[in-house]
């Protein structure tokens, strides 16, 4: 496969999140804002993409029967070195983030993506895949947020676009808002657009 | 005759395999933190200074929060002087405890206090910060620190409309620590009332609670005899 064609796989034909419900717990906790989507979507691709390249440096090293907590200790490793990146060079960014950079651990995708791919795959192309799974978590957080934000908040990116007549819904603020988006995206994605391709391709 | 087995299928194998790469990346980690660590807590420091800054209206009309770093320690190392509370209780004499304190000086003369304070809020600890006039009766300022509270709701603590409303507020009545009221959000309070937020009466009432429990510490460790 050349790089193109797993940067399109990974990050569309098979996104973590819509086609392989991954990645969810996150996707539910910091989509309420865009900023916050943004950098953890940063923070995703930042650590998919080298856990997956030095996942791949030790397959041929790596014991068969201690190989997740190889994986474990790999990704930890890589999200520590964001938070204390974060908290070292944007202590702003840090403050706003607060607990998330650390779930980026609990984040099934990046063990998802070790398991099916990094572990079989050359370095470089487990890095192209990380940096492709990452964009399109990235994309899904984006999409939620815009929604969310601008009904719960009236701004995007926390610039005001409704004007004062508009009545922010607290309810987008809150959690439960991020599972109906949620759903409604997959349906959408999964359900008309699926249809639709499907129609094309037959033609 | 017995197949040589390579040293990769030993049962040592995966342990050794374990402790060489938790070494490796452990010790990435030991040298990142330490080379950066000097950095957070410098951050962390020149937050607390511009925040004491804030609460005691320096530098006048403006944001200490819009100065450098270098800028707010020296202004910050000529007005404020930090001092500590014995808060020691007598139910427990083996168990001493300091707290710091915060003093606006000029020359000889002290200008105001501020006091840390911590309380529980819904989700979390709160942390906050209190600035009142040397006779100690008078609230100047009021900022949160840090807390967990719901995004959109206990989370509005933070908001200008509501930690302002302290300002100028009696805190000392009557010889005793003023306990704030809730009203509703939309009506016009009193002088020991507050408007607390709407749909968030647990983190307002931690406000109220933690400025009234916490003050009264801090006064009694200072000698002063409220109730």
């Amino acid at each position: 496969m050349n790089k193109k064609d797993i940067f399109v796989t990974a990050a569309f034909t098979e996104n973590s999140v819509w086609r392989q419900v991954l990645g969810i717990c996150s996707t539910l906790a910091v989509t309420n804002l865009m900023k916050n989507s943004l950098v953890m979507g940063l923070g995703v691709i930042f650590v998919l993409a080298f856990s997956n390249f030095t996942i791949s440096m030790i397959r041929r090293f790596t014991p068969k029967n201690v190989r997740m907590m190889a994986q474990t200790l790999v990704i930890a490793s890589f999200v520590i070195i964001v938070d204390i990146f974060l908290k070292a060079y944007m202590p702003a960014m840090s403050k706003a983030l607060g607990p998330y950079v650390g779930l980026i651990i609990t984040n099934c995708i990046i063990m998802g993506r070790a398991e099916a791919f990094a572990a079989k795959n050359t370095p470089f192309d487990s890095f192209i895949d990380g940096i492709g799974a990452g964009t399109g978590y990235t994309l899904v957080l984006l999409l939620i947020s815009f929604v969310r934000e601008i009904t719960g908040f009236g701004t995007i990116f926390g610039s005001k676009i409704m004007g004062s007549w508009w009545t922010n819904w607290s309810i987008m603020v809150m959690a439960p808002s991020a599972f109906f988006m949620l759903a409604i995206l997959i349906w959408i994605i999964n359900g008309p657009i699926a249809a639709h391709k499907a129609k094309a391709g037959r033609r | 005759m017995k197949e040589r087995k390579s040293f990769t299928d030993s049962r040592f194998y995966p342990v050794l395999f374990m402790i060489l790469i938790t070494v490796i990346f452990i010790g990435i980690l030991a040298t990142f933190y330490h080379t950066t660590s000097h950095r957070v807590t410098a951050y962390r420091l020149y937050r607390l200074h511009a925040t004491v800054l804030k609460l005691f209206d320096i530098p006048e009309g403006d944001d200490p929060f819009e100065l450098t770093q270098e800028e707010v320690e020296k202004l910050f190392a000529s007005r404020v002087v930090v001092d500590s509370l014995d808060v020691s209780t007598d139910e427990d004499p083996t168990y001493v405890h300091y707290e710091k304190y915060y003093k606006l000086v000029d020359g000889s003369e002290t200008l105001g206090y501020a006091f840390p304070l911590v309380g529980s809020g819904l989700w979390g600890t709160i942390e906050a910060m209190i600035s009142v006039t040397p006779d100690l009766a008078t609230i100047r300022h009021f900022e949160i620190i840090t807390q967990n509270e719901t995004p959109g709701l206990g989370g509005r603590i933070t908001e200008d409309w509501f930690k302002n409303q302290f300002i100028n507020k009696r805190i000392i009545e009557n010889n005793s620590v003023v306990r704030f009221q809730m009203i509703p959000e939309e009506d016009t309070p009193g002088s020991t009332q507050i408007n607390q937020i709407t749909g968030a009466t647990a983190s307002s009432g931690a406000i109220v609670k933690m400025l009234h429990d916490q003050f009264l510490k801090k006064t009694k460790a200072m000698g002063r005899d409220y109730e």
